[in-house]
C-alpha cells in the first residue's frame, strides 16, 4: 500500500488547482476536495483566493467582535449522558460546547480540521492519517492526545455501547460468528471492530486502516456522534453531565432534561483563539412552535435551533429579527419495500412516480424554499451531483403502469408518517391528491414520531426524513447499499453495488460524478423512492447576534459568535 | 369515624394495585421495542437484543410487573428513557411546578367564584345574578387553547407588558406565572362560580331560611350562618375535584406556555413512550384522584351531620 511522506500534497490537489484555474470546478468543490484530502483549511481557502474563514457564498463583515453576554437559545433540551449513542442533532449541539469532533463540517458544507489538525490519505484511500492538534487540553487539565482517539474509536466500534459510529465507520468492522445459536439454530453473528483497524502511531497520530477505500472518512468524524470524549469515560461513569470532562471552549454549568442547559466560558485559553460570549444558555420551549414565537416576541431569547417553513414570514412580523436560510441535502423520501407486496412490483412503483410533480410539492408544501427532488437521494449541492433530465408528471404513462402492474382499476396503498413536523404529512397529503386521478387512492397514517421509529424499516411504504451528509456516495452507501443496517426500501442491486464501489475510489469529482449519474439513474429507474425536494432550513436571530449562520446540518457553532 | 377512614384508605390502597396491574399491562402491550427508543432508530438489531438484555427486558412479564410494583412501593419509579436519570429527579420538580401553578389559580378561584356564586345565588334573577351567570357561561365556554392564544396576542404581542414563555429558566419569575394563571382561572372560575349560585340559589328557596329572615334575622346573619354552610357541600365537591384537574387536566396550559409542569411531563412522556415516567405520572395521578375523593368523603361528613350519621 503505497503511502505519503509526511507534509505532502496528495497526489489529486495540484491537479484540483489547475481545474478551479480554468474554471471546471467552483471554490466550494475545490475547498471541500482538497481539505478532505487532508490539505489544511487555510492552505486551501488561500489556493482559491479567499482568506481563511471567510465563506464562499457570502462577504465577512468587517466588525469588531464584543466580548460578553448571554446567549439565549431555544431548542429542546435533551440527555446527552454518552456522546456515541447520540440520535438527534440537538443531542450533538449541548455537547458540542464542551466536547469537539476530529472534524467539523462548516458553513459551507466543508470538513475543515477542528481536534484533528491535518490528515493524509494514501493513494488506494485505505489508509489514512490523522495529525492531532497539539497543545489542547481536557477541562480536567489532561492533554488531548492519540490515547483519546483510539478510546473512543473502539468504542464505537463495539456492538455493546449501541452506536451508529459503528455503521458510519463500517470500513473499520468486520462480522463474525460468535459461537453462539438463536433460537432456530443459527449461528449468531456480530458485527465486531477490525483487528489492527486503528493504530496509534504517536501521542499525536492515529493510523486508520480500512478493508475497503472509503472517501468520506473525514466527513464521517464530523457527524454529531463523533464527538470525542475524554479517554476515561467510561471508567468515570460514562455521563458527560455527572462528569462533564471536554476540550471545548465551555463548561457546562446546569442541565435539566426537558428544561434548560447552562454553559459558561472556561477561564483558561481555547485552542482555537478568542471566545465572545460569557454564557449560553438552552431553554428549552418544548414542540409547540408558538412557544418559541412568543419568546422571540417578549425577549425572552436571542436565537432558535429551527423555524419552521409555516413561521418564517411569521418571524420576519416582529421587529429585530433576522432570518437564516441554508439550502441542504435534508430531505423526505416516500419510500417503498421492494420485498413487499405490492411494491415488489417495478410497474407500480413506476405508476407511482409518474402520477407526482415534485416541483408543484415542493411548491406546496415548502413553499419553494429549497429545491425539487428527482427520486435518487443525491441534492444538486453535493459536489458528485449528475443533472439528469427532468422527471414529469405524465397520468396516461401512470394508467399504463397501472395495468401492466396488474391493477388496471387502481390500488389501495397506505403510508406511515409522523404528525411533526408538519411538512412531512403535508408532503403525503399532497402525494394522494396527485395519486387520485390514476385511481391510487393514498390512505396516510399519520403517528407520533417514535412510533415511527420503531417501524422506519420495517413498513412496506414511508416517508422519512433524512438528515444532511456532505457526500452523495455517503447517503448511497447508508441508504442503497445492499444489505446495510439502514437500507430501508431492502435494494439489493448488484450493479448499483460495483458502482457505488467504484464510485468511492474516486477523488476526481468530475470521474466521480460520471459514475453517480449512472448511480442516479439505476435508482430513478428503479422508483424505489419518491423524494419531492430538498429543503432548506431556517433559524431565526435578534439582529444584535452577530457571527451566527444557519448551518447545513443544524449544528450550533458558537465559539465565534458574538453579542452586539 | 376511624374505621370509616380506614375503610376508605384500604379502598384506595385497593384501586391503586389494580390500576398499577392495568397500567403496567397497556404499557407493556404498546408497540415497539424498548430499545429502539433508548438507542434511537438507527441501532442495530445486535445492539437493541445485548441492550434488553443487560436491562432485564428479556424476564417474564410477572417477573418484573413484581420487580417494578416493589421497587415502585420503595420509591424507586425506574430509569426514564428520554430523560435518562431516574424517573422521581424528574417527577417531584415538576409535581412541584403544577402545586404552585394550582395553588395561584385556586388561590384567585375559591374567593372569586364562592363571592361571586353567592352573590348571585342570594338574588335569583336579579341584575346581578344575571351578569355573573353570563359571564361564566362565556368564560367557561372559551376553551384554554383559544383563551391562551388571545391573552398572549393581546398581552405579549400587542401590549409587550408580560413574558410569552413560561419555563422559569432564570429561577421563579412571578410575571411568567401571570399568563398560565390568568388562563387557568377564567375558564374554570366560571364553573364553580355557577355550582355555589346553583346551590345557594337552592338553599335560599327552602324553609328553614324562610323562617329564619321572618323571624326578624338579620339578613347577614342568615347568609353567613345557616345559608351558607348547606350552600358549600355542592362548590367543595367541585373544588376538590378541580384538584385533579389542576394536576393531569392543564396539560394545554402547561404546553401552551412551555411551563415546566407534570401535565406536560405527562403528554410528553406518552409522546415518547416513556414508559417508566407514563407509569409514574399515572400512579400519582390516580394517588392524587383517590386522595382527594377520600378527602372529600371525610369533609362531607363536617359539613352534613346526616352523611356521618349514616
Amino acid at each position: 500500500m503505497p503511502e505519503r511522506r509526511k507534509g505532502a500534497l496528495h497526489p489529486h490537489i495540484p491537479e484540483l488547482r489547475e481545474k478551479l484555474r480554468r474554471g471546471e470546478i467552483d471554490r466550494r468543490d475545490f475547498l471541500r476536495t482538497a481539505t478532505l484530502l487532508g490539505m489544511s483549511s487555510a492552505a486551501a481557502y488561500v489556493m482559491a483566493g479567499l482568506r481563511p474563514g471567510q465563506g464562499v457564498t457570502s462577504a465577512a463583515h468587517a466588525q469588531t467582535p464584543k466580548k460578553g453576554g448571554n446567549l439565549r437559545v431555544s431548542m429542546n433540551v435533551k440527555a446527552i449522558t454518552d456522546p456515541a449513542t447520540y440520535d438527534w442533532s440537538e443531542k450533538g449541539n449541548l455537547a458540542r460546547h464542551m466536547t469537539e469532533p476530529l472534524v467539523r463540517i462548516n458553513k459551507d458544507n466543508i470538513a475543515e480540521p477542528y481536534l484533528a489538525e491535518r490528515w493524509e490519505a494514501s493513494e488506494d484511500l485505505k489508509t489514512w492519517t490523522f495529525h492531532l492538534r497539539k497543545g489542547v487540553k481536557w477541562s480536567n487539565g489532561d492533554d488531548f492526545g492519540a490515547d483519546d482517539v483510539v478510546f473512543n474509536f473502539e468504542r464505537w466500534l463495539d456492538p455493546a455501547t449501541g452506536s451508529s459510529n459503528q455503521g458510519r465507520f463500517s470500513s473499520m468492522t468486520e462480522t463474525i460468528d460468535t459461537g453462539k445459536k438463536d433460537k432456530d439454530g443459527k449461528p449468531v453473528m456480530s458485527t465486531v471492530g477490525s483487528a489492527g483497524a486503528i493504530e496509534k502511531v504517536d501521542d499525536n497520530t492515529v493510523r486508520f486502516h480500512l478493508n475497503r477505500p472509503d472517501l468520506s472518512l473525514p466527513e464521517s468524524m464530523g457527524d454529531y456522534p463523533a464527538l470525542i470524549a475524554h479517554r476515561r469515560f467510561s471508567d468515570e461513569g460514562g455521563d458527560l453531565v455527572k462528569n462533564p470532562v471536554g476540550t471545548g471552549p465551555f463548561m457546562l454549568q446546569d442541565f435539566a432534561v426537558g428544561e434548560k442547559a447552562v454553559y459558561t466560558r472556561r477561564p483558561e485559553s481555547w485552542w482555537g483563539g478568542d471566545v465572545y460570549l460569557d454564557q449560553i444558555t438552552y431553554v428549552d420551549h418544548g414542540d409547540d412552535p408558538s412557544a418559541q414565537l412568543a419568546a422571540f416576541a417578549s425577549d425572552q431569547i436571542d436565537t432558535n435551533y429551527r423555524t419552521n417553513i409555516e413561521q418564517v414570514d411569521v418571524m420576519k412580523s416582529i421587529p429585530n429579527l433576522v432570518n437564516y436560510e441554508t439550502v441542504t441535502a435534508q430531505c423526505g423520501v416516500a419510500r417503498m419495500k421492494v420485498t413487499e407486496p405490492p411494491f415488489d412490483n417495478k410497474a407500480l412503483r413506476k405508476a407511482i412516480q409518474a402520477c407526482i410533480d415534485n416541483d408543484r410539492i415542493l411548491e406546496v408544501v415548502y413553499f419553494g424554499r429549497g429545491a425539487p427532488g428527482e427520486d435518487h437521494h443525491v441534492a444538486p449541492i453535493h459536489p458528485e451531483y449528475a443533472e439528469l433530465p427532468k422527471l414529469k408528471q405524465d397520468y396516461e404513462l401512470a394508467k399504463k403502469y397501472l395495468v401492466e402492474a396488474g391493477y388496471p382499476d387502481g390500488i389501495q396503498i397506505r403510508i406511515d408518517c409522523v404528525a411533526n413536523p408538519t411538512w412531512e404529512q403535508n408532503a403525503c397529503k399532497a402525494m394522494a391528491e396527485m395519486l387520485k386521478p390514476a385511481g391510487i387512492d393514498l390512505a396516510i397514517n399519520i403517528m407520533p414520531g417514535g412510533t415511527y421509529w420503531d417501524r422506519w424499516l420495517t413498513t412496506p411504504l414511508g416517508f422519512t426524513s433524512w438528515t444532511h451528509r456532505p457526500l452523495g456516495v455517503q447517503v448511497l452507501n447508508l441508504a442503497y447499499r445492499s444489505g446495510v443496517a439502514w437500507n430501508e426500501t431492502s435494494y439489493a442491486n448488484p450493479e448499483f453495488d460495483k458502482l457505488l464501489d467504484e464510485a468511492g475510489t474516486l477523488v476526481n469529482v468530475e470521474q466521480r460524478r460520471q459514475v453517480m449519474a449512472k448511480l442516479q439513474q439505476i435508482l430513478q429507474e428503479d422508483a424505489i423512492i419518491h423524494q419531492s425536494s430538498w429543503r432548506s432550513i431556517f433559524i431565526t436571530a435578534h439582529e444584535r447576534v452577530k457571527g451566527i449562520y444557519a448551518q447545513v446540518a443544524e449544528e450550533h457553532h458558537y465559539n465565534k459568535v458574538w453579542l452586539a | 369515624m376511624a374505621l370509616f377512614i380506614l375503610k376508605r384508605l384500604g379502598n384506595m390502597a385497593l384501586i391503586m394495585v389494580l390500576v398499577s396491574l392495568a397500567i403496567f399491562l397497556l404499557l407493556e402491550l404498546t408497540p415497539g421495542s424498548v430499545a429502539t427508543k433508548v438507542l434511537g432508530p438507527y441501532s442495530s438489531e445486535e445492539q437493541r437484543q445485548i441492550w434488553l438484555e443487560t436491562h432485564g427486558y428479556l424476564e417474564p412479564l410477572w417477573v418484573r410487573y413484581f420487580n417494578w410494583l416493589s421497587n415502585f412501593v420503595q420509591g424507586e419509579f425506574g430509569d426514564s428513557i428520554r430523560f435518562k436519570v431516574p424517573v422521581a429527579e424528574v417527577l417531584w420538580p415538576r409535581l412541584w411546578n403544577t402545586v404552585v401553578l394550582g395553588f395561584w389559580t385556586f388561590a384567585i378561584i375559591i374567593p372569586v367564584s364562592l363571592v361571586l356564586g353567592v352573590l348571585a345565588g342570594m338574588r335569583e334573577g336579579a341584575l346581578l345574578d344575571r351578569s355573573i351567570s353570563v359571564t361564566s357561561i362565556i368564560t367557561t365556554s372559551v376553551p384554554e387553547f383559544a383563551s391562551a392564544v388571545f391573552f398572549s396576542a393581546l398581552f405579549v404581542f400587542g401590549l409587550k407588558w408580560l413574558p410569552g414563555t413560561s419555563t422559569m429558566n432564570e429561577g421563579f419569575d412571578p410575571l411568567q406565572l401571570v399568563l398560565p394563571v390568568l388562563v387557568l382561572v377564567v375558564y374554570d372560575f366560571g364553573y364553580v362560580t355557577r355550582m355555589t349560585r346553583a346551590s345557594m340559589a337552592e338553599v335560599m328557596t327552602t324553609q328553614y331560611i324562610r323562617t329564619a329572615v321572618l323571624k326578624g334575622l338579620p339578613y347577614r346573619r342568615v347568609i353567613l350562618k345557616h345559608a351558607l354552610r348547606n350552600a358549600l357541600i355542592a362548590p367543595f365537591t367541585i373544588v376538590m375535584l378541580q384538584i385533579n384537574w389542576l394536576l393531569s387536566g392543564v396539560i394545554v396550559v402547561e404546553f401552551a406556555f412551555a411551563y415546566k409542569g407534570f401535565g406536560a411531563l405527562l403528554l410528553e412522556a406518552a409522546l415518547n413512550q416513556d414508559i417508566y415516567v407514563i407509569e409514574a405520572c399515572a400512579m400519582v395521578a390516580v394517588f392524587v384522584a383517590a386522595a382527594t375523593q377520600t378527602l372529600a368523603d371525610i369533609g362531607y361528613t363536617y359539613l352534613n351531620p346526616r352523611i356521618r350519621f349514616s
